[in-house]
This record gives structure tokens, sequence and C-alpha cells, in this order.
């Protein structure tokens, strides 16, 4: 489904991600994992390509994302760290006009647009700003917002960062009925918990770098270790809130 | 760069008209009282102590320039501050990055839209000028697809200059110095024909005495075939100045 090979990218010379080698197979949920700076954000812009790839390359779907960006981003689903909800418009508008983006037509958008607030558990609050929504709530429409093209992978960019635990709660069990479908997932995190619960794999990255990889249970026991946060101390010396 | 595509644009322009159909009840008046001030200080204040300008009243020589104008300062506002609050506050960009619409598509969308916003504001004081009488003749139902066009010529240089601006503080420059010369040179009060010769050529320079001349000559019904030069003129300009955003929006916004 993704395919990365031998990725390259540098920022005024100094590499972000060096050599990264990765693969989400359909179905599947990746989890990049690693502290700030490790390169997992500007990996999933690659992936989507909004960010140009230096060397090596990246597949999504078999298509090449730096030659055929639009048919990429047409099939997949992105969840900013930032939140870049659309505050002119009203909860709804932002899943409609995404669908609009998306080629969806006007009565499809509007049929695609309820179905989606009723599955984020948003329906009473379409015609509010996102402003007026809480966190858990606009966080949830992010997701939403990615599914108006029904794609069968989602990019999620540190999907509960900042949320409280019942906020994050809610967010995760979306996920994780996406997951029960079948959307593959290839998000970044710093949270071993969601990595623990959303993963079926996890790519430690350091300094742009994996360091290893695997299931998360599989790798607890190949190091030893009791929990993610442990194993992420012995694989980099670093905690992970470095 | 890839070339813009039509169907797309037309998603970024819908995006920004939804949101116009929710607000212009308060959109709309406050630009067309700038240039109705004009209209009374100026042409009613001060035409009173000027005599005919070409063969008319100094208000009804002023009046269609000001149609011009409401173009103009709707034009170049939605391209700068409006603009730059879309690409870096408002972060209305980044999420249409993440589907099937491309940069290109954004600049042609962008620009589709800041000529619509010109069109209905042009429009809008055609109608109140129409309304005190200026308007002479039916040539003047003409006028909107060329306010339109004019719209996008000023989109074009409102949009070079966000392109390269870092801060919301610096716009103020672009009005300083782009805008108000254009708005004070450009034949709106006088005709550019009463500048110093060195200064005639800067004016034409400028889009506004192309489009103020249009709306002159349909409003007034007079030198009507002069409208041809001034809307190539116009057509070719927009199109060499839509090239800098198209080549540098996506630095702007994809690093």
């Amino acid at each position: 489904m993704v395919i990365a090979r031998s990725v390259c990218k540098a920022y005024n010379g100094r590499p972000i991600v060096d050599d990264l080698e990765f693969a989400v197979r359909p179905g599947e949920s990746l989890g990049l994992l690693g502290p700030n700076g490790a390169g997992k954000s500007t990996t999933l812009k690659m992936t989507c390509g909004l960010t140009s790839i230096d060397r090596g390359s990246i597949a999504v779907f078999g298509d090449d994302v730096a030659r055929m960006p639009r048919a990429v981003r047409a099939r997949i689903g992105v969840v900013p760290q930032e939140e870049n909800l659309d505050c002119d418009l009203t909860t709804r508008e932002n899943l409609l006009v995404q669908a609009r983006y998306h080629g969806l037509d006007r009565f499809a958008a509007r049929a695609r647009a309820d179905e989606l607030l009723a599955s984020a558990h948003l329906g009473a609050r379409g015609d509010e700003p996102p402003a007026q929504l809480s966190g858990g709530m606009r966080r949830r429409l992010l997701v939403a917002r990615a599914l108006v093209a029904s794609p069968s992978l989602i990019l999620l960019d540190e999907p509960t960062n900042g949320l409280d635990p019942q906020a994050r709660q809610t967010v995760w069990s979306m996920l994780e009925r996406l997951r029960a479908r079948g959307v593959a997932l290839l998000l970044t995190t710093h949270y071993m918990e969601e990595a623990a619960r959303l993963c079926d794999r996890v790519l430690v990255m350091d300094r742009g770098r994996a360091i290893e990889q695997g299931a998360p249970s599989e790798l607890l026991a190949r190091h030893e270790q009791a929990d993610l946060d442990g194993l992420f101390l012995h694989l980099t010396g670093a905690a992970l809130d470095a | 760069m890839r070339p813009p595509r039509l169907r797309m644009a037309l998603r970024v322009w819908q995006r920004h008209a939804r949101v116009f159909l929710k607000l212009w009840r308060h959109a709309l008046p406050g630009p067309l009282i700038d240039p109705l001030l004009f209209l009374l200080a100026l042409g009613f204040g001060l035409g009173s102590y000027v005599g005919d300008v070409q063969g008319g009243s100094y208000p009804e020589f002023l009046a269609p320039a000001l149609c011009a104008c409401a173009a103009m300062w709707a034009a170049s506002f939605e391209t700068t501050y409006v603009l730059f609050w879309r690409m870096h506050e408002g972060r209305v960009h980044d999420n249409v990055l993440t589907t099937p619409v491309e940069v290109e598509d954004i600049v042609l969308g962008e620009l589709l839209w800041a000529g619509t916003r010109a069109c209905l504001h042009g429009t809008s004081f055609l109608l109140v000028i129409a309304a005190l009488g200026y308007v002479d003749s039916r040539f003047a139902l003409l006028l909107p697809p060329f306010l339109f066009l004019g719209g996008l010529t000023f989109a074009g240089v409102g949009m070079a200059f966000t392109m390269f601006v870092r801060t919301m503080d610096s716009l103020a420059a672009f009005f300083t110095l782009v805008l108000n010369p254009m708005f004070l040179f450009g034949g709106v009060f006088y005709p550019t024909e009463m500048l110093p010769g060195w200064a005639q050529p800067i004016a034409w320079l400028a889009p506004t005495q192309h489009l103020v001349g249009i709306a002159r000559a349909l409003t007034s019904g007079a030198h009507v075939e002069t409208i041809a030069s001034d809307a190539v003129w116009l057509t070719v300009s927009t199109m060499l100045l839509a090239v800098v955003p198209l080549l540098v929006l996506r630095r702007r916004l994809v690093l």
C-alpha cells in the first residue's frame, strides 16, 4: 500500500530523514514512533506529496508520490498535527467543502457530510463553527474530514496530541472503528499507549533513521522491556519527551 | 509548475463564495461607501470649482472611474490581507493541498474569486451611479465583465506582492506604495495626459487607467472602440502577473 525506499530529506543541509525504508500493507496500522525532531512528520508529508523527497522514493497504491501527487491524494486522507479546520465555515460545511475538493457532486457531498457527522458523533453540532466544539470533537472532525473520499489509507500526524485522556479515548475508538473496517493507518506518535493500542507495527525513529521495527509485543520481548517507554530508552538512550 | 485546472480552481472559488454568501451583508456595504465618499467630497465638493472635464461635468468624469476603483480595491484587499490570512493564519490552503487540488489550481481559484469580488463591488457601485444619473449609455451593461477582467489584473498585482510578504504588517506597504499611487495617478481624478511627459508611460504601466478608460467609455457611450486596446492590455498583463504566484506559492505553502 505504501512502500518507502531509501528516503532522504534534508533542510538547509541538515538531514531530517535519512535512508528510511518502510512499508504499510493493506489494512495495516503502522506507527512512526520517536521524539520530536525524529523526522516523523516530514515522513508523513513526503508520503502525501506535500514535501519533496530529496532521494529515494515513496509509492502509494503503486503510484510514485513525486510524479503523481494528485492521484495519490485523491485516494488517501490526511489528518494534520495542527488543527486547520475552516473557521469561516460550520462543522458540516467543513466536510461539504472537503468533499467538493475531492470531486463529489453537491448531492453526494451532502449525503457524505451527514454520514460522517453521525459517525464522528457530531450530528447535533453540524451547524456550529468548529471554534464552538471541544478539542476532542474538533479532532474527530479532522478525522471525519480525512474520510470524505472513503480512502483505504489515512495518514495521521500525532492524532491525539494535546488532548485530555477522555477526548483521547473518543478519538482512539473512532480510529479503532476504521481499523475494524480495514482502513490502513500510517500515524506518528510519541505516546506509547497510543502506539500500543492502535498500531500493528511500530517503526522507531531517531534523528531521521529507523532504528527498530516490529509488532509492539514482539519488540518488547526482543529487547526484554516491560513497556514501549522502556524500549525507547533502551534503543536510543534518550527519553521520548527529550 | 503544472497548468492550473479550471474545474479544481472552481472548487476553491466555491469555498470562498460559500463564505461570502454568509457574510455579504457585512462585506458589501462598506466598500461601497468608500467610492461614494470620494464622489461626494471630490465630485460635488471640489467639482464645483472644476469646470467641465472631457466634455462633461466633473462628477460625470469621476463617477465611472470610481466604479473601476471599487473593483480595484476589492481585488486588492482580497489578494493581500484576505489571501495572506488564508495562507498563513487560517491555514485554508494547507488543508486544500492534502486533497487532489494543487497549488496551481489554488492560484487560479484565488484569482477568479478576487475577480468576482471586484465585479460584484464595481457593479454595485455602477448601480449607485446609475441611480444618481451618471450613466448615459446602454453600453454600461457590458461593464461588469470588464470589471471582472480588471479585477483579475489587480488580483495579479496583489498576489504578486503577497507572495513575498512575511508579516501582515508589511501589507500596509502595498497600499501606500502601490495602490494609492495607482489610485491618485491612474487617471481617476484627472486625465493622465495632465501628468508630466515622463510620468505618462509609468501611469500606462498601471492597470488603473485601462480599467478607468473602459468604465468611462462604456458609461458615456463615447469612444467605445478604445476599450479593445485596454482590454487586451488587461488580459496580457493578468497572464504575465499570474506567473509570479504560480512560481512562488508552492514554495510559500509547501516545504
